[in-house]
């Protein structure tokens, strides 16, 4: 695979949908030991509508598809990770505007607007034990790639790895943000749900990947 | 409860569907749908747009205000809860003439990150916009974090400035500075004697006993400052005007407007009495009142009590209060 079109867009986004469909309960159960336990359920149901919807959809400008999935995504998962992810999806939506198709190096860029944006929007650094701690390494993992050429299954199978990593590291972390945050010091120990979304996108896109390599 | 209505999950809709039969030659929906109200007089061509955004519960804000002068639209959310960012998005969209948005809301955590994501796609669509929240409850956050403050009734007075200067054909960046400016000299303050009931619940949110009332608190029963004894009026304007003059600097010759605002179950002969007040403590501090505003134009469904808000003019904020402004449930020609 060399480029990203709409249609690699769609499959990325059913893989992703496996994912959630596979890991709900085991979501429903993190969320559940600080939050209000409907992550598994806003997630699964969001990817899954979404894709539903814009399945058949003809666009082909991959920056206006993005801004259908930020838009949908949104209505559909209506929970604070719902609407960050929706924001992540807005920020790739703007940088790949214009755009039929995006290189490997064009898409890390858009994935990392997409994080700015979280970051910026929902005002949450790394090591604020939230999605930005599995997307964050996994991002500087894609840009590092890229300057070495790597090729895209590998690129993809890295990130994932360090995305994966930093989704542990959250265990070690205290809840600055949402609810979780009343929960203080008794939040470490548990690994954030949110990081765990964020990991299973990169994981998403590699098994997508993958199975266009097979 | 006891309350007049239908089906209390049609309670928003309908009352939607009585303001269109009502004013329909002032509002209308976007393209049928009747959570987007948007002005239906003319507009001049490259005017900027002001809109806001906010749950239903509180006419006249939000949708209100929509009307010559003031907002060119607004999206409507249920009782309390903010609208999806999708249709501030379309409302957003429909209120650019060709020199951009403004975006003036009040400061609660649905509505800002929902019009953040609104922005967000406006920007994708190539539409300038900007954002003002409006954090004017002094009792909501002491002044040190005056940031974390929520909007309550002197929106309306922010609605009316940003209205007259984007009537006025100032640019975007314009329109936002001097609704800055105003929102800097205005402070709201109420109090709480009795609670509400949001249709979808049932009961009361929350209980102040019958011999008791709360000082500052929020629209939609957010805790306030101290939960007293009933005073009498006087004593109660006294406090929430030591409140109020304690966060914003009035000197002698200021001139300020004053607005006096029901929460949806005082009678205006209270409303009037507590004005009375206002008015003799500001006259004895050597501070003139310019168009003062009692009557109801922030509620909180049948909730009883009020607020005060100071809103501090120069010539400016002045004449951009007195420009007209009108729509179904405002006018300040009888100001």
């Amino acid at each position: 695979m060399e480029y990203f079109q709409v249609s690699d867009l769609k499959g990325v986004l059913s893989s992703i949908k496996d994912i959630m469909f596979d890991k709900k309960d085991y979501l429903v159960e993190l969320d559940a030991q600080n939050g209000d336990g409907d992550l598994g359920i806003s997630m699964s149901n969001g990817f899954s509508k979404t894709l539903e919807i814009l399945k058949d959809n003809e666009e082909d400008d991959l920056g206006k598809f993005m801004l259908l999935v930020s838009k949908n995504f949104n209505e559909e998962a209506p929970s604070t990770l719902g609407t960050l992810l929706s924001m992540f999806f807005m920020g790739m939506a703007k940088e790949l505007k214009g755009k039929t198709k995006a290189n490997a190096d064009e898409f890390t860029v858009a994935m990392e607007k997409g994080l700015n944006n979280i970051m910026s929007k929902g005002g949450a650094e790394p090591g604020e034990k939230t999605i930005i701690d599995s997307l964050y390494p996994g991002i500087e993992e894609l840009k590092k790639g890229v300057k070495e050429n790597k090729p895209v299954l590998e690129l993809f199978q890295s990130a994932t790895e360090k995305a994966q990593e930093g989704m542990l590291d959250t265990k070690n972390m205290k809840s600055v943000h949402g609810r979780a945050a009343y929960y203080g010091d008794k939040s470490i120990g548990i690994q954030d749900g949110g990081a765990t979304v964020g990991m299973y996108i990169f994981k998403g896109i590699t098994e997508y990947i993958n199975i266009l390599n097979e | 409860m006891k309350k007049i209505i239908n089906d209390p999950l049609k309670f928003v809709d309908e009352t939607i569907e009585g303001i269109l039969y009502a004013y329909g030659e002032r509002l209308k929906s976007l393209d049928g749908d009747k959570r987007i109200i948007l002005k239906n007089t003319s507009t001049k061509e490259n005017k900027v747009g002001i809109v806001t955004a906010g749950g239903s519960g509180h006419l006249p804000v939000f949708l209100g205000y929509v009307g010559d002068g003031m907002l060119d639209g607004c999206a409507v959310g249920n009782v309390f809860a903010s609208p999806s960012s999708s249709k501030m998005a379309s409302m957003i969209q429909a209120c650019d003439h060709g020199a951009g948005v403004l975006c003036l809301y009040g400061n609660y955590g649905g509505d800002n990150l929902n019009f953040e994501m609104a922005v967000e796609e406006a920007d994708f669509n190539d539409i300038k916009t900007e954002q003002i929240r409006v954090r004017d409850d002094v009792a909501s956050s002491p002044k040190e974090s005056a940031e974390k403050r929520r909007g309550v009734a002197g929106m309306v007075y922010a609605f009316k400035i940003a209205g007259a200067a984007a009537d006025n054909m100032m640019d975007l960046k314009g329109v936002k500075e001097v609704t800055e400016k105003a929102l800097s000299n205005i402070r709201t303050m109420g109090v709480a004697l009795t609670p509400c009931i949001v249709p979808e619940v049932g009961k009361p949110t929350f209980k102040i006993a019958e011999d008791e009332m709360e000082i500052g608190m929020g629209i939609h029963g957010e805790p306030g400052i101290e939960v007293g004894k009933i005073r009498t009026a006087d004593e109660i304007v006294d406090t929430m005007l030591d409140k109020l003059l304690g966060d914003i600097d009035l000197t002698e010759g200021d001139e300020i407007s004053v607005m006096v605002n029901g929460l949806g179950a005082t009678p205006l002969e209270e409303l009037l009495i507590c004005y009375r007040r206002i008015h003799q403590v500001l006259s004895k501090q050597g501070v003139s009142i310019y168009m003062p505003h009692v009557g109801e134009f922030a509620t909180s469904m049948e909730m009883s009590g009020f607020s005060i808000t100071l809103f501090k003019l120069d010539n400016e904020l002045k004449e951009l209060l007195r420009q007209p402004g009108s729509t179904p449930f405002y006018t300040n020609e009888n100001k």
